[in-house]
């Protein structure tokens, strides 16, 4: 028996990395899982990590920067599943152009990434929406990323979209919250998803780590984050422990955040004595 | 029910605080979830209430009488908590004292109170325990307090100050243990009510889920930061206020 039994969560970008980590630790508490993605290979495999679990998954494959497919997501889960639970928005594009001065993006590649990052959430939202309305309840869960709070250097797109997914996460809250719909959104700080990966992000991985990546040193605690520490935060969102939170950003970044001013382990000690000398 | 990534089963979980909603429902919520608890508060009726319904779920429990404003009582019931159970797995601080008054007509004393009970309190017990939590390489440090950690409010210098310091407490310790294994993390409370009614209908209507909230619900959030699975998440203020800290 698991605190999720009997709930429908449809969960977007759910073939590979967060999103399927998410979907196996949503389905070990209980839950029938639907995933929707562009490829479809990718929602093959978790589905089949779902039904191993012993749980019901659905795959449907969705572009969720086309709205008539998001409405489609939505109907053919309550077709096939009866109901819906909980919609986590995931599905997202890591990276635009990386390193590209202003002056040289094109319209089609920002589009592009504010189509998938930014745009999907508010169509998938906005289709589920009047489903969540009319039997008042509902959860939705954004997930942002720790760069919708900080700017970063050639990343417009990026930080722009998130920065976007949580102000939308916030009106969404507000707006829905007297049809007692929770919106909330994770906000992942460095997490390893390689497992949940594609081959070939897993040699450009090996790569990265082989030519020794600095990530690490800027991440208080010292590691980045694993797969489950964000799927745990989503099982909280999901289960009827969080009916009373809404609108807040949860911040699952090894503190990075919070610190941002120095790199880890930097702890200078002065006395008061020398200070004031 | 407790998800079995959020149980608890044979951590010590030491909640402190005199505050009229927090103690009773975060005690429960902790017991729960399989903790053994101490309480540490002043003499009052309420910490033998949280003691007892500690009890009541068959765990260990508690009581350590102590004037949370006194660093060297604090020192002691720590002491005590560890003599007891061996380690301090989980501190939860939630003291909660209100004053809200013009600025310029708060005395001294009044002042001083609101700061020893609210972020004193904290202070020292994050430093007695957390020093034990660095020992053991691991522990949660869980303090509730109030949006207006962040917010201003009229007439309330005294409380949003005490609580803001609660806050950056939170986060600077959160940095300078980071690689220890003890997370250090706040909750920021909103409107609550013990007995199902708005104390302020107006203020219900302003909140975006139209109620206020009850003090259990304060308990989930808790323990899934007092459990196994929040390695990563350090230095942060996480809100339950029905989604009051995202109006403008």
């Amino acid at each position: 028996m698991g605190t999720l039994d009997g709930k429908v969560i449809i969960i977007t970008g759910g073939g590979t990395g967060l999103g399927r980590s998410m979907a196996l630790c949503l389905a070990a508490e209980g839950a029938d899982i639907v995933v929707a993605a562009r490829r479809k290979e990718p929602l093959e495999e978790t589905a089949r990590g779902i039904r191993k679990l012993g749980r019901k998954a659905l795959v449907v494959p969705t572009d969720v920067t086309d709205p008539t497919q998001c409405n489609a997501l939505i109907e053919k889960t309550l077709a096939e599943m009866g109901k819906i639970d909980v919609l986590i928005n995931n599905a997202g594009i890591v990276r635009g152009e990386r390193r590209v001065p202003l002056w040289e993006i094109t319209d089609e590649s920002w589009h592009t990434g504010i189509d998938v990052n930014l745009s999907s959430v508010f169509y998938c939202s906005r289709a589920v929406s009047k489903y969540f309305a009319d039997k008042k309840s509902g959860k939705i869960i954004n997930v942002a990323s720790g760069e919708g709070f900080r700017g970063q250097r050639d990343s417009y797109m990026y930080n722009t979209a998130k920065a976007g997914v949580v102000n939308l996460t916030r009106v969404m809250a507000m707006s829905l919250a007297e049809y007692n719909i929770r919106v909330n959104c994770i906000v992942p700080g460095f997490v390893d998803t390689f497992e949940y990966q594609p081959e070939e992000y897993q040699q450009a991985m090996a790569q990265l780590r082989a030519t020794g990546g600095t990530r690490r040193l800027f991440i208080p605690i010292g590691h980045t984050g694993k797969p489950d520490d964000i799927g745990y935060l989503a099982l909280f969102l999901c289960s009827d422990a969080s009916d009373y939170v809404t609108a807040t950003p949860f911040i699952c970044d090894g503190g990075g955040l919070t610190g941002g001013f120095a790199t880890t382990g930097y702890a200078p000690v002065v006395s008061l004595k020398e200070a004031l000398a | 029910m407790t998800a079995k990534a959020f149980e608890l089963k044979g951590k010590t979980a030491l909640v402190t605080g005199d505050s009229k909603f927090w103690l009773k429902p975060i005690v429960t919520a902790l017991a729960e979830a399989g903790a053994d608890i101490a309480v540490a508060a002043g003499q009052t009726h309420k910490l033998e209430d949280a003691v007892e319904i500690a009890k009541s779920t068959g765990r260990k429990a508690l009581a350590v009488p102590t004037d949370i404003t006194s660093g060297a009582q604090v020192k002691k019931a720590v002491d005590r908590v560890i003599g007891e159970f061996g380690r301090i797995d989980i501190l939860v601080n939630a003291s909660d004292v209100n004053l809200f008054q013009p600025f310029c007509d708060i005395k001294d004393t009044e002042w001083d109170r609101v700061m020893d009970y609210n972020f004193n309190s904290a202070m020292h017990f994050c430093r007695a325990a957390g020093r034990q939590m660095v020992i053991q390489k691991k522990g949660r440090i869980i303090n509730v307090i109030s949006g207006l950690a962040e917010r201003g409010h009229a007439n309330g210098t005294a409380y949003c100050v005490s609580m803001g310091a609660v806050l950056q407490l939170t986060k600077a310790l959160a940095l300078e243990w980071a690689l220890t294994g003890v997370t250090v993390n706040a909750i920021g409370t909103g409107w609550f009510t013990e007995n199902g009614s708005a104390a302020d209908e107006a203020i219900a209507r302003y909140i975006p889920a139209k109620r206020y909230g009850k003090p259990y619900e304060i308990g989930s959030l808790v323990v899934y930061l007092a459990s196994d699975v929040t390695d990563f998440t350090t230095g942060q203020f996480m809100y339950v206020d029905g989604g009051l800290m995202a109006h403008a």
